[in-house]
């Protein structure tokens, strides 16, 4: 079985994120980029589905050269290959933008079983590139997947899906197929220094939107569907009252304010 | 026309579909756009009639076995249909585990533009423009959509108050007859699973400390404990926290959790992912402890200490004994 599992880079969740001159985007060029969290529980369940029922799995990410640092990490942990995105046409992708160039990829790579993604990246956050690229490859899809049951013999899987309130739904589809794997699925694995070792001799190869049949009026800001009007810090819409002091000043006030003002303790 | 698909469950109308409705209805009011609500399934008449008294322009229902349960190739090639006959200018629904399933596949088909989880929208001359969180809700990002008409976007739950959806309309109810022959439903519902509430149910609790990731280890977890106990009330937590197996997964609030409003509520180290916050933000009293001054769980909170939780919390913990005492 062949799985293709994207690594979203994304501003290391410690950073400090600011706006940018333009107003459409964060300051990135200092930041340090980590795999979108959601991404790595992706490729543990890659991993593991590897472990079951032998193939390759083969991690992918678009970006400049903190794209390649993720990838890295991501054959760390234990992917066969990886495939780099590498265009500086690329920046400015909306959703669409970015899934016209992971189904391309894909096709260019000879296509998979299975593609992996996480249930949402920690920008943009909508969860919709992999479904998106699901109707591009003309695979079926389900999102929020919480288990994944493969039978490579019938070409199908099971996947069980979760819904609001506690709920969740068991689903069969065909493969090949996209996933959308949700947080909590399996307890993604550290990179061991053996692991970090073998990375640095594993294969890498770096694609341009030339190299996957794209022009560059398709990919990027040119191929995005919606234009970024303005990045902004909301404005707080309730009123919090921030109580200042030292720890034990601050505990004081609140408890005081819950007592007498809120009437709550 | 603005064009709503609502969502429903067990004849009902999820609470999402209000939402939906008071946000078309305000949108439709600004651009001068009728509205319609779709309901699609198998026997959703009796339910489509009783959207009647709400101020809609129309109502179409669908109604095929292949749309009993949702399924994404179901509702993809039903809605295909009725978009190439009704010409919408927007398409809208929930950003639920539907919506979000279905709808960016529906846009990506036709190669028109998505947005994920609006929270608003905003009208300059005759664009619109569409404002979605970023970055975990730390920032918002307003984007102007590309090109001719159907948009596609789903509205984020908790964004629009669905109390104040409009009545005294007199919608027309249709029915739309899409040709479901050469449909293949790939993916398909084999089971149901209930919620496992266990032994936990955050409902009736009238106090809950709830604490998140930036308690940062397992047994740092002792410290939402001792002020719960000191406080006689219950232990919740966000999804990261059960995420790394520090709690079992019945003590989660939030949208894949338990819905919450005790009358008081302490949010620790929790900065306040939207799936966090439509579980606990009617709580009548909410606090937040958080380093991080700009966390999204300030914006719902009524009382907040921006410091280290580690240093405020057995503080706290020590005021509530000593008054116990």
């Amino acid at each position: 079985m062949k799985i293709i599992s994207c690594m979203r880079p994304v501003p290391d969740p410690a950073s400090r994120l600011v706006i940018d001159e333009n107003k459409t985007w964060i300051k990135d060029k200092e930041l340090t980029f980590v795999a979108s969290e959601a991404d790595n529980y992706a490729l543990e369940e890659a991993l593991r589905l590897r472990e079951k029922h032998g193939g390759e799995v083969v991690v992918l990410s678009i970006g400049l050269a903190h794209a390649a640092r993720v990838l890295r990490s991501g054959l760390a942990m234990g992917a066969d290959r990886a495939i780099h995105l590498n265009d500086e046409n690329f920046a400015g992708s909306d959703e669409f933008a970015t899934a016209r160039v992971i189904a391309k990829a894909i096709e260019k790579d000879g296509g998979a079983d299975l593609l992996l993604t996480g249930v949402q990246s920690d920008d943009l956050g909508t969860g919709s590139t992999g479904v998106m690229a699901a109707e591009l490859l003309g695979w079926p899809h389900s999102t929020v997947v919480i288990a994944v049951d493969v039978d490579s013999e019938a070409a199908s899987m099971r996947v069980r899906r979760e819904l609001e309130g506690g709920l969740s739904e068991t689903v069969e589809m065909p493969l090949p197929g996209v996933l959308s794997v949700q947080f909590g699925i399996n307890q993604p694995r550290y990179a061991s220094l053996k692991g970090i070792m073998a990375a640095k001799k594993k294969e890498m190869k770096a694609w341009t939107a030339a190299d996957i049949g794209l022009a560059a009026e398709e990919v990027g800001e040119a191929g995005a569907r919606y234009d970024v009007d303005e990045v902004f810090v909301p404005a707080r819409k309730s009123h919090v009252e921030v109580l200042e002091g030292s720890p034990a000043e601050a505990a004081g006030k609140l408890i005081e304010k819950l007592r007498k003002e809120a009437k709550v303790l | 026309m603005i064009l709503i698909v609502t969502e429903h469950q067990d004849s009902k109308f999820k609470p999402i579909t209000s939402e939906l409705i008071v946000f078309a209805q305000r949108l439709g009011r600004d651009l001068e756009q009728p509205v319609t609500a779709v309901v699609m399934g198998s026997g959703v008449g009796d339910l489509a009639a009783g959207l009647g008294d709400r101020k809609l322009d129309r109502i179409i229902t669908i109604e095929d076995e292949n749309l009993a349960e949702y399924n994404p190739d179901g509702y993809v090639a039903a809605l295909r249909q009725l978009i190439e006959k009704e010409t919408p200018f927007l398409v809208l629904t929930g950003h639920t585990t539907v919506g979000y399933d279905y709808l960016p596949r529906l846009a990506a088909g036709l190669g028109r533009p998505f947005i994920g989880g609006s929270v608003d929208y905003e009208k300059q001359g005759d664009r619109l423009l569409l404002t979605r969180q970023i970055f975990n809700a730390k920032m918002n990002m307003r984007v102007s959509l590309r090109g001719e008409p159907p948009y596609f976007t789903t509205a984020a739950p908790g964004s629009f108050p669905g109390d104040e959806v409009e009545t005294g309309g007199t919608p027309r109810v249709e029915a739309f007859a899409a040709d479901m022959s050469g449909v293949e439903i790939r993916r398909k519902v084999v089971e149901r699973g209930e919620a496992e509430r266990g032994q936990v149910d955050l409902s009736t609790a009238p106090i809950i400390v709830s604490g998140g990731r930036g308690l940062k280890k397992k047994e740092n977890f002792s410290l939402i404990n001792d002020l719960a106990e000191a406080l006689g009330g219950a232990v919740g937590a966000s999804r990261p926290v059960v995420d790394a197996e520090w709690l079992p997964r019945e003590y989660q609030i939030g949208s894949s959790g338990q819905t919450v409003s005790p009358k008081l509520y302490f949010a620790i180290g929790i900065s306040g992912a939207i799936q966090h916050l439509v579980g606990m933000q009617s709580s009548r009293c909410i606090v937040a402890i958080n380093k991080d001054a700009d966390a999204p769980i300030f914006k719902v909170a009524h009382y907040g200490i921006v410091d280290d939780l580690f240093k405020v919390v057995p503080e706290i913990t020590k005021i509530v004994k000593a008054l116990n005492a």
